[in-house]
C-alpha cells in the first residue's frame, strides 16, 4: 500500500512588540496570529496525518537558532523542531507563547526557517515543504538578500504562505481555494494607515510571492481573520481510495480490464471510545468478561467451548455448527464484475439503490485498448439511456451483489457508476391508502396555490448575474457536523480537562439552518400556508395501558396478573404444612414469598430480601416477559408489607429501584408500575411509614420526565453499555447481591 | 485492501441499528396473527381442466410458502390452518361439527411445514380424504370456531386476519338459516377487530362474489382500496401474490414531526421499504442439551476484581499523544444537535439530485393523520406541487434522540397502479440520504485517451458496434427479480436440517450471468468488437504486470527433486529407496521414462527396480 504523502511545515510567527499594538477595541495582531496557529495545530492533531510541524518565533527576547553568530540572526527562536504536532505543542502555544519585547527582520526569520526545513528533512521523504509566516511586517528589513533568498526557496522547492493582519490590496481578496465553505470575511483593517515599513514590506511580499508562483502566488497571502474563519472548520476526513482491479465481462469472450474506486461512502470517525477506569483513567484497569449461562434459576455458567451455534427456524432452533455452516454455505467464485444484461435507466428507481457506496469504474491504467473498449460501452449506454445490470463480487469471501452500472461522462473523464440494487428479500411491498382523489385529504385550489407559492419562495437555487443558476445550499460542501462537534469537544476537554463541554460553534449551527435569505423570503407564504391548512395536534386520551396490555403479548406466563389476584386462594394448607417452601424460588416467587411470610419460618426481613433478589434477577433480563413477573412480585411485596405493618423495607427498596431506573434503562418497567399504581406505602396505610399520602402520590410524578427518555434508545448499537446495565443491577440494592456476584470474579469482599 | 473489506462490516452495523428502531414499535403493539380457513369440500379437490393442480393443492402450496416465509421473516407471528366442510371434526372443545383445526394459532415451525407437506399433491389429496374428508358445510360454525381460536390466545395480538380459501360461491346451497348464521358470526369476528379476506379460486361458470361472500368479508380499509378482487385466482403465483400483499402489516419505523417552519408542523410516519436482508445472527446453544444460553458481560477492576458500575467507568480517546476523558453522558451529549424530526430547508430542481450522491438505502414517508390532523392535506398538496414543478424538498433529518443530523432529499412519488389495479408504487416521498463533504472521496480520475480526427470515425464505429451488443442483451429490469443466493442457500440448509431432508434443495443462483444464452444472442458481435478494439496479441485477461513465466516456477523446483542415475542405482541396490520422498521418486520415474500409474510410495518404489535391473 502506498504511503500517504506527507508534508513538512514551519510556522514562523512574529512576536515582536509591534504585534501587540492595536487600535482600541481591536484584538492585537499577536492574539490573532496566536489563534491562527492554535487552530491550525489543532486541526493537524485531529486529522492525525503524518505531517510534521515546526515553530519558529521572531522578535523574542532571547535567541536560539543554529545560524545565530556574530550578532546576526538575533532574537529568533526555534521553539519546536520538525515533528508531528501533539497536545504538548498546543499546550505550549497556549501557555508559553508570549509577546516579545524585541523586533527582528522577517527575512532573517525566513532564512532560519529554510535552514530548519533543509536540515531536518534530510533523508526523509516529504511531498511538500512549506513555510507559513505570520507577521505585521512592521520592521525594517534589509532587502539586499532578497534575490538570493528567492532563488534558494525555488531551488529547495519550498512554498510560502503569508498571514497578515491586513489585506494585500486594501480590498477583499477572494480566498484561495481553502477546504471550507467559510464565506470570505470582511477585511480586518483598511489598507490605509500602514507604516512605511509595512508598505515596503508589502511590496517585498508581493515581489517574493509573484516570483515564486507567478500569478497564483498572491493567493497565498491571507488575512488573520480570514484564516481563522477557515481554520475553525476541522479537516474533513480524507481517505485515499483503494484501487480494485477487475475485469468487466460480457458473455464468455468479451472482457475489459477495469479498476474500481469507492467514490462516495458514509465516512465514520476513525477512532472509537475506549472504556477507562473513572479514577485512574487507565484502560487496563477495566477488564471485560463475557460469560455464557443457561436460562435456569441459578443462571448456571457454561464454558464457551461447551456451546455450539444454532439458527432460528421459526419456533425451532436448528443446531448448525460453524464447520457445517462453512461447508454448506453459498460459495462465490471470486471477484467479478459480470454483465447480466442491459436495461433502460428509467427502470432502475433511485430510491431502490442499496448498499452504502458508489463505485467509480475506470479502464485499467495505462491500457489504451481497455480505455477504448470501456469508453465505447460508456458512450453506447449513454446514448441509449441504458445501464448495465451486473453481478459484483469484491472477492472470494464476500457476498455477491446485483447492481447497476450507469454511464457517466464528464468534461475531464468518463466512467461507470456502480450502485448496488436490492434483492427480492430486501424489498417490502407495503400498500398505502390513496392520497390523491381521496375526498378527505384533497387540497382545495387555494391550498394548492399556497403550497405552490411556498415552494417558489423556498427555492435553494438562485440565478446569479450571468443567469447561471447557483445552488445556495450544497450539502456535499458541508462538513459532517458530527465530526466537527466531536473534535471541538475533544479539543476543549483536552485543553481544559475540568470544564464542561462547550456549546456548538455558531458557524456550525448556522451551516445547519435554512439560509437567511430563504427564511426571510418564505415568511409570508408560510403564514399563508398556516392560515389555509388547519393543522391540529390530536390529543389522545391517554390510554391507560396496564402492564398486561403492553406486555401480555410476549409473556411466557399467560396472565401473571390473574395469578397474583388469585394468589390467596391458591394456597392450600397441605402445601404449606408440608413445609416444602423454604426460600423464594424463581418459578413462582410470589407464591413462595407469600408462603414464607405466612409460615414465618424465616423473618419478614429475610423473606423480603429473598424476594427482592428475585426481582433484581428478573429485571436484569430487561425483557418484557420478566417485567410482568417482577410487577407481581412487587405487588405481593407491597401487600404483605401493608398487612404486616412494615413499610420501611418496601419503601426503601422502591426508592432505590427508582434511582436505578435511568441507568438500567428500566423506564418501560417503571411506566408499568405507575399504571398499576404501585407506589410507596403511605402513613395512611401503615402507621410506621414516614411517607405522607401526598409524597406517595408524587412518587409517580417522576414519570413525566422519564417518559421522554424512554423514547427509542440506543443509536449506537453493540455499545457495551447495553450490557453494563445487566451487571449494574447486582450492586444496586443490597450488599448480599453484590457479594454473590463478585464472588464469581474471585474477589473476596471480606 | 482493508478499506474495501470495511464496507461489509459497516453495513452489518447499519443493519443492526435499523433492527432496533423498527423493533420498538413491534414489541409494544403485539403480534400478528393469520388464520387460513380452507374449504375442504369435494369441489376443492377437482383438478382443473389442464389437469395440473386442484384448488386444494394450490391452496396448500400457498399456505406452505407463507409458513416458510413467516419462519424467515417474522417467526413471532401466529398462524393457524382450519378446514371447513370436512367429514371429520377436530376442534378444541369439539363443539363444532365439520370443522377441522389442523393447526392451532401458534408460531410456525418445522413440524408444521412437514404437516403441510403431507397434504400436498396426489398423496396429499388421499391423505386429506382419509383424515379430514369432505362433508357438510357450515361456514358459520367454522367462523365461530375461528373466533374461539382468537379468544383462546392469551397474547396481545396487534393484527388479526382471516383468509377464506374457497371455490364455492354459495357454500350452503341456498340454506338461508346457515347463510344468516355465517353472516352473524362474520360480523362478530369483524367487531373484535378481525379482518376477513376472501381468496376465491376458480370455479366452472365463474365465482359470483355478490351471491354470498360480499356480506362476509371486511369492507376495504379505506375508500380508496379497491375492495374485492373480482377475478378469482387461477395460478399459484397470483394467489401467492394476493396473499402476500395482505399478509404483511406495514409498520412505521418512527413517527416524526415534519416542520415547514414558523410553527407549521405535520406528522409523518417513516417506513423502510427496502433494507438489506442479512442472515440472522446465530444463537448460542449448550452443546449437551441444545438449550439456548444467554450471555452476560460485565466489567470488573483488573487489580481488585471489583465489579465496575457504569459510574466507575469513563470513555477516552487519544489524540496528539494525549488521552481525553469524558463521561458516558457527555459522549451522548456530543451527538445531540436538536430534537428528532424533519426540518424543511427549501426546494431544489430534480436535476440537482446527483445519481452518485448515495450513501444509504432510502426511506419512505407518509402522513400520520392520527398525530396531527390535517397532515394528509398539506402532505398531498406538497406532493402534488413538488411533482408538478419537478422539485424535491431538502430537509434536515434527525431520526432519534442523540443522533447527529443528516440532510435528505424528499423526492415526490405519486401513486401508480399496475394492470391488475393493485398499487405498484405508493404515494408519498422517498427519503434519499445526501452525503456530507467528508463522505465524498477525492479520486484522481483516469483521463482517457483523447481521440484524433481519424480516430473519431473509428471510435464511432466502435461505439456503434457496442450499441449493437447492448441492444442484443436488453432485458426489462425488475427490482424483485433477483434472489439473494447467500440467504437462499442459508435457509435451504436450515430447512434441510430442520425437516430432516437428506440434502438441501438446490438453489438457482440468479446473480450468475447466463453466459451461454448471452453468447448465443451475441453471435459474432463479440468477436467483431474485439477485432475492432484489441490488437491480435492483446489479452485482456492477462495480468497487467507480467509475472515470471509460468515455466519458471517449475524449472526452479526441479533440481531439488532431481536425483542422479548413480544415486538412484545405489538406492535400488541397497534397498533404501524408501528413504526418498514421494516427489523425488515421482521425478525419478519421469526422468528415466518409467511409466507409473500409482501415486503411493510403495507403487513408485516397486516401479523403480525395473530400471535398476536394466
Amino acid at each position: 500500500m502506498a504511503r500517504a504523502a506527507k508534508s513538512a511545515l514551519v510556522l514562523c510567527m512574529d512576536v515582536g512588540f509591534s504585534m501587540s499594538n492595536s487600535e482600541p477595541g481591536q484584538e492585537p495582531p499577536f492574539e490573532q496570529a496566536k489563534k491562527v496557529i492554535q487552530k491550525f495545530v489543532q486541526r493537524q492533531v485531529f486529522a492525525e496525518n503524518k505531517d510534521e510541524v515546526g515553530l519558529v518565533l521572531f522578535g523574542t527576547d532571547g535567541t536560539k537558532n543554529r545560524l545565530a553568530k556574530d550578532g546576526q540572526y538575533e532574537n529568533i527562536t526555534v521553539h519546536r523542531h520538525l515533528m508531528m504536532p501533539d497536545f504538548e505543542l498546543l499546550e505550549e502555544i497556549e501557555s508559553e507563547l508570549q509577546p516579545g519585547g524585541q523586533q527582528a527582520d522577517w527575512l532573517d526569520a525566513l532564512v532560519v526557517c529554510m535552514d530548519l526545513l533543509q536540515q531536518e528533512t534530510m533523508g526523509k521523504k516529504f511531498e511538500r515543504l512549506n513555510i507559513v509566516l505570520l507577521t505585521d511586517l512592521n520592521v525594517q528589513t534589509s532587502a539586499d538578500q532578497l534575490d538570493v533568498i528567492i532563488n534558494s526557496l525555488k531551488k529547495a522547492g519550498i512554498t510560502l504562505q503569508f498571514f497578515l493582519p491586513f489585506p494585500l490590496d486594501g480590498e477583499d481578496r477572494a480566498d484561495g481555494g481553502g477546504d471550507g465553505p467559510g464565506p470570505s470575511a470582511a477585511s480586518a483593517r483598511p489598507g490605509k494607515g500602514l507604516s512605511s515599513q509595512q508598505t515596503q514590506g508589502l511590496e517585498m511580499v508581493k515581489n517574493i510571492m509573484t516570483s515564486l508562483e507567478e500569478e497564483d502566488g498572491l493567493e497565498e497571502v491571507h488575512t488573520f481573520r480570514d484564516a481563522l474563519e477557515k481554520l475553525s472548520i476541522f479537516k474533513r476526513i480524507d481517505r485515499r481510495p483503494m484501487a480494485w482491479p477487475c475485469q468487466l465481462t460480457i458473455g464468455s469472450s468479451l472482457t475489459i480490464r477495469i479498476v474500481g474506486y469507492k467514490a462516495v461512502t458514509e465516512e465514520k470517525v476513525k477512532k472509537s471510545w475506549t472504556i477507562v477506569d473513572a479514577q485512574s483513567h487507565q484502560r487496563d484497569d477495566v477488564k471485560r468478561e463475557t460469560v455464557y449461562c443457561l436460562n435456569d434459576d441459578d443462571e448456571t455458567e457454561v464454558q464457551k467451548d461447551d456451546t455450539i451455534q444454532g439458527f432460528r427456524y421459526g419456533s425451532d432452533i436448528v443446531p448448525f455448527s460453524k464447520v457445517d455452516e462453512d461447508q454448506m454455505k453459498y460459495k462465490s467464485d471470486g471477484k467479478c464484475f459480470s454483465v447480466l444484461g442491459f436495461t433502460k435507466q428509467e427502470l432502475i428507481r433511485r430510491h431502490q439503490f442499496m448498499g452504502s457506496q458508489v463505485v467509480k469504474v475506470f479502464a485499467a491504467r495505462d491500457d489504451e485498448h481497455a480505455a477504448v473498449a470501456l469508453s465505447a460501452l460508456i458512450r453506447a449506454l449513454d446514448s441509449l439511456k441504458m445501464a448495465a445490470i451486473v453481478r459484483y463480487a469484491y472477492d472470494r469471501r464476500s457476498n455477491p451483489q446485483v447492481g447497476a452500472a450507469f454511464p457517466c461522462i464528464k468534461e475531464k473523464y468518463e466512467c461507470l457508476l456502480y450502485v448496488q440494487l436490492p434483492f427480492m428479500e430486501d424489498l417490502r411491498q407495503f400498500t398505502f391508502p390513496m392520497l390523491e382523489n381521496n375526498k378527505k385529504f384533497t387540497p382545495s385550489e387555494s391550498q394548492l396555490s399556497a403550497a405552490d407559492a411556498l415552494i417558489d419562495s423556498m427555492m435553494l437555487v438562485e440565478k446569479d448575474e450571468d443567469g447561471e443558476s447557483v445552488d445556495v445550499f450544497k450539502v456535499n460542501h458541508i462538513p459532517n457536523p458530527q465530526f466537527q462537534r466531536l473534535f471541538q469537544c475533544l479539543h476543549h476537554r483536552g485543553v481544559n480537562p475540568d470544564d464542561p463541554l462547550p456549546p456548538v460553534e455558531p458557524w456550525l449551527k448556522r451551516a445547519l439552518e435554512r439560509p437567511q435569505a430563504v427564511s426571510a423570503r418564505c415568511q409570508a407564504p408560510l403564514q399563508d400556508v398556516k392560515t389555509k391548512f388547519p393543522l391540529k395536534v390530536v390529543v389522545k386520551k391517554k390510554e391507560q395501558k396496564t402492564s398486561a396490555d403492553v406486555f401480555g403479548s410476549s409473556a411466557d406466563e399467560p396472565d401473571a396478573k390473574r395469578v397474583k389476584v388469585d394468589e390467596e386462594m391458591e394456597f392450600n394448607l397441605a402445601e404449606i404444612a408440608a413445609g416444602n417452601i423454604t426460600s423464594v424460588g424463581s418459578v413462582n416467587p410470589v407464591r413462595d414469598f407469600c408462603a414464607l411470610v405466612r409460615q414465618k419460618t424465616v423473618s419478614f426481613d429475610q423473606a423480603c430480601q429473598q424476594l427482592t433478589h428475585r426481582i433484581e434477577q428478573l429485571l436484569g433480563n430487561r425483557s418484557p416477559e420478566y417485567y410482568m413477573k417482577s410487577i407481581a412480585c412487587i405487588q405481593a411485596f407491597r401487600d404483605q408489607s401493608v398487612s404486616s405493618g412494615n413499610a420501611e423495607l418496601f419503601n426503601s427498596y422502591m426508592q432505590s429501584l427508582k434511582r436505578s431506573v435511568p441507568d438500567r434503562n428500566l423506564q418501560e418497567f417503571w411506566d408499568l408500575l405507575i399504571q398499576d399504581a404501585l407506589t410507596l406505602i403511605s402513613k395512611d396505610e401503615v402507621d410506621g411509614s414516614t411517607i405522607s399520602k401526598q409524597d406517595a402520590n408524587q412518587f409517580l410524578a417522576f414519570e413525566q420526565k422519564e417518559e421522554v427518555q424512554a423514547a427509542p434508545v440506543q443509536e449506537d448499537t453493540g455499545d457495551v453499555d447495553d450490557l453494563v446495565s445487566v451487571s449494574y443491577l447486582f450492586g444496586c440494592f443490597n450488599d448480599k447481591l453484590t457479594i454473590y456476584y463478585i464472588c464469581e470474579c474471585n474477589y473476596d469482599h471480606k | 485492501m482493508a478499506e474495501w473489506r470495511q464496507y461489509y462490516q459497516n453495513e452489518d452495523d447499519e443493519v443492526e441499528e435499523d433492527e432496533e428502531d423498527s423493533g420498538g414499535d413491534y414489541k409494544i403493539s403485539g403480534r400478528d396473527s393469520l388464520v387460513f380457513l380452507v374449504d375442504a369440500s369435494k369441489e376443492m379437490f377437482i383438478k382443473s381442466e389442464d389437469g395440473e393442480t386442484s384448488n386444494f393443492d394450490m391452496t396448500m402450496q400457498c399456505v406452505r410458502s407463507v409458513y416458510t416465509s413467516k419462519i424467515i421473516s417474522s417467526d413471532k407471528d401466529l398462524v393457524a390452518l382450519v378446514f371447513y366442510g370436512t367429514e371429520q371434526s377436530k376442534n378444541p372443545r369439539n363443539s363444532f361439527k365439520h370443522v377441522y383445526v389442523y393447526h392451532d394459532l401458534d408460531s410456525p415451525g418445522s413440524q408444521r411445514v412437514l404437516d403441510i407437506d403431507k397434504l400436498l399433491g396426489e398423496k396429499g389429496a388421499q391423505f386429506a380424504e382419509k383424515t379430514i374428508g369432505s362433508g357438510e358445510t357450515s361456514l358459520g360454525e367454522a367462523l365461530w370456531c375461528c373466533s374461539n381460536l382468537y379468544s383462546d390466545i392469551k397474547l396481545r395480538l396487534s393484527h388479526k386476519r382471516l383468509m377464506i380459501f374457497t371455490c364455492r360461491d354459495d357454500p350452503h346451497g341456498g340454506d338461508g338459516a346457515k347463510d344468516r348464521q355465517a353472516r352473524t358470526k362474520a360480523a362478530d369476528l369483524k367487531e373484535t377487530g378481525v379482518v376477513i379476506d376472501l381468496m376465491h379460486l376458480t370455479k366452472p361458470g365463474g365465482f359470483d362474489v355478490s351471491l354470498f361472500f360480499c356480506d362476509i368479508v371486511s369492507p376495504p380499509e379505506d375508500e380508496s382500496e379497491l375492495g374485492l378482487q373480482i377475478e378469482p385466482c387461477r395460478k399459484l403465483e397470483d394467489l401467492q401474490k394476493r396473499v402476500r400483499a395482505k399478509e404483511l402489516k406495514k409498520r412505521s419505523q418512527s413517527r416524526l414531526t415534519f416542520s415547514l417552519g414558523e410553527g407549521v408542523n405535520l406528522a409523518v410516519g417513516v417506513y423502510v421499504l427496502a433494507r438489506t436482508a442479512t442472515k440472522p445472527s446465530a444463537v448460542k446453544l449448550h452443546r449437551d442439551t441444545n438449550e439456548p444460553v444467554r450471555t452476560k458481560t460485565r466489567y470488573f477492576h483488573a487489580h481488585n476484581g471489583g465489579i465496575l458500575l457504569p459510574n466507575d467507568m469513563k470513555r477516552a480517546q487519544v489524540y496528539g499523544k494525549k488521552q481525553i476523558v469524558m463521561e458516558k453522558d457527555e459522549v451522548d451529549e456530543i451527538k445531540k444537535f436538536d430534537d428528532p424530526g424533519l426540518v424543511l430547508m427549501g426546494f431544489k430542481p430534480m436535476d440537482r439530485l446527483k445519481l452518485h450522491h448515495h450513501i444509504r438505502p432510502a426511506l419512505f414517508i407518509y402522513p400520520e393523520e392520527e398525530q396531527i390532523s390535517g397532515s394528509s392535506c398539506v402532505f398531498t398538496a406538497l406532493l402534488l406541487k413538488c411533482s408538478e414543478k419537478n422539485v424535491f424538498a431538502l430537509c434536515r433529518y434527525i431520526p432519534r434522540r442523540n443522533t447527529p443530523p443528516r440532510f435528505v432529499a424528499l423526492v415526490p412519488q405519486r401513486e401508480e397502479l399496475d394492470q391488475s389495479q393493485t398499487q405498484a408504487t405508493p404515494p408519498g416521498f422517498n427519503v434519499i440520504f445526501l452525503p456530507f463533504a467528508d463522505d465524498i472521496r477525492t479520486l484522481d480520475a483516469h483521463v482517457g485517451p483523447t481521440a484524433s480526427d481519424e480516430q473519431v470515425d473509428k471510435m464511432k464505429e466502435i461505439v456503434d458496434k457496442m450499441k449493437e451488443i447492448v441492444h442484443k442483451l436488453r432485458f426489462k429490469y425488475k427490482s424483485d427479480a433477483f434472489e439473494n443466493p447467500v440467504l437462499q442457500q442459508h435457509y435451504r440448509n436450515l430447512e434441510a436440517l430442520a425437516l430432516n431432508m437428506l440434502e438441501p434443495e438446490p438453489i438457482e443462483d440468479l446473480t450468475m450471468p447466463k453466459v451461454q444464452m448471452m453468447d448465443a444472442r451475441l453471435g459474432p458481435l463479440a468477436q467483431e468488437f474485439k477485432d475492432l478494439v484489441y490488437p491480435p496479441d492483446y489479452n485482456p485477461e492477462g495480468k497487467p504486470a507480467a509475472k515470471p513465466e509460468s515455466g519458471g516456477g517449475a524449472a526452479e523446483k526441479k533440481p531439488k527433486a532431481e536425483i542422479s542415475e548413480e544415486e538412484l542405482k545405489n538406492h535400488v541396490a541397497n534397498g533404501t529407496l524408501g528413504k526418498l520422498t514421494v516427489p523425488v521418486l515421482k521425478d525419478a520415474c519421469k526422468q528415466f521414462g518409467i511409466r507409473t500409474t500409482g501415486t503411493k510410495k510403495q507403487e513408485l518404489i516397486d516401479a523403480l527396480p525395473i530400471f535398476g535391473r536394466e
